[in-house]
């Protein structure tokens, strides 16, 4: 009786968000799924099943095989980037918690995670820029001559891992802090009487104790690296006086593709091809963390 | 707009959801311009305020982004409904994908009478504006490329009459350009679009192709398209990029570019359409510069303006027709610059007062035109030329390399020619 | 966690105990991250700066830091000329929308999946845990034609659609329901009669405080942000949120820094005391994110 009455409450407490979701969330997954083997063109009523060309088509498409590159090596950039520096300045930051300036250093780090994306891109663009940007001036301070930092390919390419990873810093940044509170005094303290100094805990005790929340972090900054779309608009947008070189990502791809090409069942076909990366990555995470609970 | 402000004080959420669901109902006699030139604004407001006496109930909302995204809004917008009546500024060659979805209705019988009747424009706008004999559309203006080129530094460097040939412009660029002590350009001699989205690469480089006899595509007998730069003219036009930016060192892609950069005097020469004109009339008035045809022949590209299904069609209509009055027309001329596509109109009061539009209209003879084809993939062939363009351009290894260029560009003809496939158009 | 567990990595307990080394090596470690921070907020003060400076300035070379002749010009073109205030209301109403929606959704559905044991949940939480992982940009053209059907492009409600739940915060709160509400206190409740409704608002929704404001304020950044959703939701100027307005505004034939940096500033300023102001929230929210794997 009890149990009739607490399902019948669960089942009417979550069947509206559970329509919104599935309006939401499962069916348009469900659509990308089944546009990506059709061939549509947004306007005419005809939309043919192909199979699996679209895929056939995308192994083949310069364009997309560049930007599935570009986009891997920024996101594996900012990786590579983000997590050491978000755990060294989180052993100072968590170092220093008793310091009058934490509530200082947790904001500064955090804030570029939180501001809108556009104008934080705005202003890295200036910084970058060859002609007026304050990062050519410092260089040539030093002697060393500027660089067309948003026009050279390769530089062009560490300029969006610079900015993504200033951005994705703060997030890393408060999980580890997070991590150190909750690490075992014991070990330290065993570490301590070993005489091990203040690196040496940190590199042989923390930053092994921290995995799980590295693996954590990874994924997370990894999956959001690959969605990488606003930074590169607005780096190279078409603004006619300087317009930078378009470092071509996925998500830019696809929705060129969707929306200027005309060509929705192909870019649904790109957006199939991300899902897939981002469920490997996942699928990866899990097992990784398995891994060390059956250790 | 005082009305649904006061409205929305007291109705608030109401009205939102009305205006929401019910677009242009709420709001009667309203009209939308979408217009990709933001210079374009005072123009379509100036047409509003001429409409005034005979509409007075008639409110124009004009809104001009970037063209790229007008494209994209259009796309969406067209297809999706809920924007109320619009008046749509299109080229001819992107409107062709439209009609034949039928998203957008063909003029009315009276605006299809102006458009081709009393000598009001030539053969070549009556047919961009049209398929298959209806006329879907109004001709307004059109892009047409020229020469900018700055007199005090053509001085300086002892130069007179403005580049005659393509190969004049590399020596010219390599006069032109000034230099610092290490020999890096700080003016640039010639300023080329080197970078950036979207297809503006292809299409200056188009232009450029177009001066050494070549084109992106060309039409064959059978009315269908192929890749037509994988030639020596494509060789030419390529490695004159090349030489410029390597060989010759008189531009290079992070330098000040287009009219920005000429305003400022930080480029000797570039070729642009004739907004340029307005635009150093607003912002540099004492810069002294001067126009000339290109070589050969320009791109023309006819910007028309369609009208969307909608409550308010007749007035959109008469919009567009009021936008070709004689005096809005010279209005557009004089303060905007965008060359106007009607012919039976007096613009000599503009061109002699200023002498920079003669490089536009007194073409000289044998001058040819050409546009962008009237086919669907129009913008995907043109965005991944320039998207392969834009990797050419960074490769310094290309460079006076013929067979290197060839190479590459058999490549790109052949993804365009894949596309053309894929749609039907490719030539057999 | 308690104050008498932080600090026990490294020490660093102040006072008298502490050798001048270990001083020394405290104000190192201060130094290098007061840089470290400024560093990090720099781009956003030169924004800020650029914001001040005259057309002539701005193409200046070196450039300066602090404007040499501060005007107050691009603020008043770039309010005049563009409807940023109106992008701004619209952006912090959407988000505000989005916030509520969030938080109810998932302050519902995620108690619901911790305490019913029910075979039907298990499956709609692993359900709604695998669309957690899928990038918002992979269904959002469909979602787009959805909208489209709806008639609500270029409204808040078609930017709300892709932002009225969270997969995160379902899960966010249901972890947080199982490991700080005791089954004993619901059951308690329910044999003094109280019915599940009165349950979920009156001793649920309490306890639930902390991590709903911190989902609160993720919920909020998340939809002050978005970008890719609102560039294809939006084509008209008047109903675009600020980030597309910013980054279309800045795509007309010549680009005007000093503007486009005073409109980037009037975004920034309004976000960033939003935040500070809500800092402990947000650092609760992500601390109870459940990291603890």
């Amino acid at each position: 009786m009890l149990r009739t009455k607490k399902w019948r409450f669960a089942i009417l407490a979550i069947l509206p968000t559970l329509a919104i979701f599935a309006y939401v969330r499962m069916f348009p997954i469900w659509e990308t799924l089944r546009l990506s083997l059709h061939r549509w063109d947004i306007l005419s009523r005809d939309k043919p099943f192909i199979g699996l060309e679209n895929f056939q088509e995308l192994f083949q498409d310069q364009l997309f095989l560049n930007a599935l590159v570009n986009t891997t090596i920024i996101a594996f950039g900012v990786l590579f980037v983000t997590i050491p520096t978000a755990l060294v300045i989180s052993a100072l930051i968590y170092h220093r918690t008793r310091s009058r300036f934490a509530g200082f250093y947790e904001t500064s780090v955090f804030i570029p995670h939180i501001v809108s994306l556009v104008p934080a891109a705005m202003a890295w663009k200036w910084i970058f820029d060859a002609n007026l940007g304050p990062l050519n001036a410092v260089l040539e301070f030093f002697g060393i001559p500027g660089q067309a930092w948003l026009f050279d390919p390769v530089l062009s390419v560490i300029c969006i891992i610079i900015l993504c990873s200033w951005q994705a810093l703060g997030y890393a940044v408060l999980i580890y802090i997070v991590g150190f509170k909750n690490l075992p005094i014991s070990l330290f303290e065993a570490a301590k009487l070993d005489g091990a100094s203040g690196i040496q805990r940190f590199l042989f005790v923390s930053v092994p104790m921290l995995r799980p929340i590295t693996l954590y972090v990874s994924v997370v900054t990894l999956i959001s690296a690959f969605n990488v779309y606003a930074q590169a608009f607005v780096l190279a947008s078409d603004a006619q006086g300087a317009p930078g070189r378009l470092v071509r990502v996925l998500v830019l791809d696809m929705l060129e593709n969707a929306f200027r090409n005309y060509r929705v069942g192909y870019a649904a076909s790109e957006a199939v091809i991300l899902l897939l990366i981002v469920l490997v990555l996942t699928l990866i995470q899990f097992g990784l963390l398995r891994e060390k609970w059956n250790r | 707009m005082g009305r649904q402000s006061k409205t929305s004080l007291t109705f608030g959420t109401a009205l939102l959801v009305s205006t929401a669901i019910g677009g242009g109902t709420a709001l009667a006699e309203t009209i939308t311009v979408w217009s990709g030139f933001p210079e374009m604004v005072p123009f379509y407001e100036h047409v509003a305020a001429s409409m005034a006496d005979d509409h007075p109930d008639l409110e124009v909302n004009v809104e001009a982004i970037a063209l790229r995204e007008h494209e994209r809004r259009i796309a969406l917008g067209l297809t999706g409904g809920g924007q109320g009546t619009l008046v749509v500024e299109l080229a001819g060659s992107t409107a062709q994908r439209y009609i034949e979805n039928d998203l957008l209705p063909a003029a009315p019988d009276d605006v299809a009478a102006f458009v081709t009747g009393d000598g009001n424009f030539s053969d070549f706008f009556i047919d961009t504006a049209s398929d298959g004999g209806t006329v879907y559309g109004v001709p307004l203006f059109r892009g047409q490329g020229a020469l900018f080129y700055n007199t005090d530094m053509f001085e300086a460097a002892g130069l007179t009459d403005p580049p005659a040939t393509m190969a004049d412009y590399t020596d010219y660029a390599e006069a032109l350009t000034q230099r610092d002590a290490d020999g890096n350009p700080i003016v640039s001699g010639w300023s080329l679009r080197l970078s950036g989205g979207g297809q503006g690469i292809a299409e200056k480089f188009w232009i450029n192709l177009f001066q050494f006899g070549g084109s992106v595509l060309e039409q064959t007998d059978d009315g269908m398209w192929q890749a037509g730069y994988a030639n020596e003219a494509g060789r030419n036009a390529l490695n004159q990029y090349l030489v410029s930016l390597y060989t010759l060192n008189t531009v290079t892609p992070e330098m000040p570019a287009d009219a920005e950069a000429f305003e400022r005097e930080q480029t000797a020469m570039f070729i642009r359409e004739s907004w340029v004109i307005g635009d150093i009339a607003a912002r540099s008035p004492d810069l002294n510069y001067a126009t000339a045809p290109l070589p050969v022949g320009s791109i023309a590209l006819p910007v028309n303006l369609y009208v969307s299904e909608g409550d308010e069609t007749d007035a959109a209509w008469a919009f567009a027709m009021a936008a070709n009055d004689p005096d809005n027309l010279v209005w557009l001329l004089e303060n905007v610059g965008w060359l106007p596509n009607r012919i039976n109109v007096d613009y000599s009061s503009v061109t002699t007062a200023i002498p920079a539009f003669s490089a536009f209209v007194d073409n000289p003879e044998g001058f040819e035109f050409f546009t962008l084809p009237a086919i669907g993939p129009i913008e995907e062939v043109l965005t991944r030329l320039a998207a392969q363009l834009e990797a050419a351009f960074a490769d310094e290894s290309l460079a006076d390399d013929s067979e290197a260029i060839d190479a590459f560009l058999a490549a790109a003809a052949e993804e365009t020619n894949r596309i053309l496939e894929r749609e039907g158009l490719l030539a057999q | 966690m308690t104050d008498a567990s932080q600090n026990h990595g490294v020490d660093s307990a102040p006072g008298i105990g502490m050798t001048a080394k270990a001083r020394m090596t405290n104000l190192v470690i201060d130094i290098v991250l007061f840089l470290f921070g400024i560093l990090m907020v720099l781009p956003l003060i030169l924004l800020v700066a650029n914001a001040f400076k005259t057309p002539e300035e701005m193409v200046a070379w070196p450039p300066t830091i602090i404007p040499a002749d501060p005007t107050i010009e691009n603020f008043s073109s770039v309010l005049g000329d563009t409807p940023l205030l109106r992008w701004i209301w619209t952006s912090l109403r959407f988000a505000f929308m989005s916030m509520v929606a969030i938080v109810i959704t998932s302050s519902i559905v995620g108690y619901v999946l911790a305490k019913f044991k029910f075979r039907t949940l298990e499956v709609i939480f692993i359900l709604i845990l695998a669309t957690a992982i899928v990038p918002f940009e992979v269904y959002m053209i469909p979602l787009y034609f959805e909208a489209q059907a709806l008639g609500i492009l270029n409204s808040i409600w078609g930017l709300l659609l892709g932002y009225l739940v969270m997969s995160f915060g379902i899960f966010l709160i249901r972890q947080n329901v199982k490991h700080s509400i005791p089954d004993e206190l619901l059951e308690a409740a329910r044999i003094d009669g109280a019915g599940e409704m009165w349950i979920f608002a009156r001793i649920v929704l309490p306890l639930l405080r902390g991590p709903l404001g911190a989902l609160a304020v993720l919920a909020f950044f998340q939809a002050w942000t978005a970008f890719a959703w609102p560039i294809i939701v939006t084509t008209s100027r008047q109903s675009y949120t600020v980030e597309v307005g910013l980054a279309l505004f800045q795509t007309g034939f010549t680009v005007d820094l000093g503007r486009l940096s005073a409109a980037a500033a009037c975004v920034l300023i309004p976000s960033v005391t939003i935040f500070v102001i809500l800092r402990r929230n947000f650092v609760q929210g992500i601390a109870s994110t459940g990291v603890k794997e």
